[in-house]
């Protein structure tokens, strides 16, 4: 309910973003409008024009300058928002891997697309995990409310270790769906986030610099310098998700474990598809099948122990896909085999590419697809269902 | 679970009939959801909204299958694809100029209520926007959300005409209401 901390609204997934952003008081905005992101850009350029947002809002002309943008932005020791989606997201690839190497603790929302060709704006995350190897933090979120606080948190955790972090919610079904979601008071954002205060920046009266030409020897050691930074997110990570628990009553976890008490199958997910797998799961205990939901919040760096930990002893393990890496399979599939390999009672996994390309998923439809996949023997290969 | 699509055409309004169906549930005190699925987006083509309202949190994040209400903005919607969301219990209201015997005829197995948007939208002022006068109908077939309710976040939400709009959901909630008294539908 609503208290003297937090005020309940009527949100959509892209609003709740956009207050999120507004709380935390970046300095510098750089945005580019994209179905299905623009109603963050316009909630965000209203609360500028109302001067409730003081930042710089800066609308230049495409997705690879708004990140070339960021992240001089985010190194003159401001902090910086944006948002985008789908192909605005892969025109940013290049810069993607600068930002992180330049250790830019830049949070960026991500409305998962659909990427083209064909042109489509559905909910697809294959935009986001192509970024997996870009060296950014990455969330995934299930509701409008997840949403909001994951941002927040994002900008703890990312200038805690000076990693970029990008959050990402699916397209139409947190995007665009109105619920209700508990709006925190400035005042308690302002306590959890700190005034952002980097050891180095961009600064004419004490000149230093970026990106200068390095040895190998420079450069491996930079690699492993961001990689080490990495390491420690799923522990920043859990610190921030825990103060913020303390103070708005929500948590979420970097994974979460939903009814795996004495699992059979444990279904492994992430996104707005989470939310049916929990009706599924309920359907499936409710007909004697022993299902349980893992749900993967944070994804990069993946939270390899938190995994094993969750997954050890549990005899069948379902992935659910909303993604597609092409002669490959779902990524997730791939990535869940190679963190459990190797380990005593380890799970069968099966693979299943569900909701590839916004194809409409529902509980009832999950609940059979866990029903008849675990009869039979995993394959190596993801499996496309409908 | 109450779960409810409104299918109109892109530039009818069929998403902020959901959203305001959304706020006035909301403003009931229910948990509510609401998202429409358009692609595209273009003036003309079909557009869903789906709404659930609950007295718990609500945790499906996928298009409604199976629908409790349908509330349809264009006759023409009505195909196959539209119906297979519908079963025998389903309350249909369309946006139809049409008698209630029609629908029953053409459409056996299946409850039609018909409201003709366009005449009650015309006599209030508003033209061709039907969306405030099909909500009060909907409410009123649906028997939700309260009239009083839905009224004043028409009344909040309107970005213009207010009194019209207000005035055009009241008018298609009684329409409907006679229709109701007469045994039509």
């Amino acid at each position: 309910m609503s208290d003297a901390r937090q005020q309940r609204m009527l949100l959509t997934g892209n609003h709740a973003v956009a207050w999120a952003a507004r709380l935390a008081r970046p300095k510098v905005v750089p945005g580019y409008p994209i179905t299905p992101q623009t109603p963050i850009l316009e909630k965000l350029t209203e609360f500028h024009a109302s001067g409730e947002l003081d930042a710089e809002l800066i609308t230049p002309e495409s997705e690879h300058s708004v990140m070339a943008a960021c992240i001089p932005a985010s190194l003159t020791g401001v902090r910086v928002f944006t948002a985008t989606a789908s192909q605005g997201l892969l025109l940013m690839h290049e810069l993607l891997h600068y930002a992180s190497g330049a250790r830019a603790p830049i949070v960026m929302a991500n409305v998962n697309r659909t990427p083209a060709s064909p042109w489509g704006f559905w909910p697809d995350q294959t935009d986001s995990v192509a970024q997996r190897d870009t060296g950014w933090i990455q969330f995934y979120s299930e509701s409008a409310q997840e949403s909001l606080d994951t941002v927040i948190q994002a900008f703890r955790v990312a200038e805690a270790v000076l990693v970029p972090t990008m959050v990402n919610h699916d397209a139409f079904y947190v995007s665009h769906a109105v619920e209700p979601v508990e709006v925190p008071h400035q005042d308690v954002v302002d306590g959890f986030l700190p005034a952002y205060s980097p050891p180095h920046r961009i600064d004419p009266q004490n000149p230093e610099s970026w990106g200068n030409v390095v040895t190998q020897e420079m450069y491996n050691r930079h690699r492993r310098d961001l990689g080490e930074a990495l390491a420690r997110v799923p522990e920043v990570a859990l610190q921030a998700d825990r103060e913020w628990g303390a103070l708005t009553g929500r948590s979420w976890g970097i994974v979460e474990r939903y009814r795996c008490e004495g699992a059979a199958t444990v279904i492994v997910t992430m996104g707005s598809m989470c939310g049916t797998v929990r009706d599924a799961v309920d359907a499936l205990r409710q007909s004697g099948h022993a299902a349980g939901l893992l749900k993967i919040r944070l994804f990069r760096p993946l939270p390899v122990e938190a995994l094993r930990a969750a997954l050890v002893g549990v005899p069948d393990v379902v992935v659910l896909d909303r993604n597609y890496s092409p002669g490959h399979g779902g990524v997730l599939h791939q990535e869940l085999r190679a963190a459990l390999y190797g380990i005593d009672k380890a799970p069968r996994i099966h693979g299943l590419l569900a909701g590839v390309g916004g194809m409409n998923v529902s509980a009832e439809r999950i609940a059979d697809l866990v029903r008849e996949t675990v009869v039979g023997a995993p394959r190596a290969e993801s499996v496309w269902v409908k | 679970m109450l779960q409810i699509i409104i299918q109109g055409r892109g530039g009818q309004g069929a998403q902020t009939a959901g959203n305001l169906l959304a706020s006035t549930f909301f403003a009931q005190g229910r948990q509510v959801q609401s998202f429409a699925s358009y692609g595209g987006a273009r003036r003309g083509t079909a557009v869903s909204s789906y709404i659930r309202a609950d007295d718990r949190p609500i945790r499906a994040r996928c298009d409604i299958e199976r629908a409790d209400a349908i509330l349809c903005f264009d006759s023409s919607l009505l195909d196959a694809r539209l119906l297979g969301a519908a079963h025998p219990d389903t309350l249909i209201v369309v946006n139809s100029s049409r008698e209630p015997g029609h629908f029953a005829r053409a459409m056996p197995g299946y409850r039609v209520v018909p409201v003709d948007g366009i005449a009650l939208a015309r006599h209030y002022g508003l033209g061709r926007i039907v969306n405030s006068v099909l909500l009060g109908a909907f409410a009123r077939a649906l028997d939700a959300p309260p009239l009083d309710v839905l009224k004043r976040t028409v009344g909040e939400q309107a970005p213009a005409l207010k009194r019209e709009n207000v005035a055009a959901c009241e008018g298609g909630y009684r329409s409907v209401e006679a229709l109701l008294q007469r045994g039509a539908a």
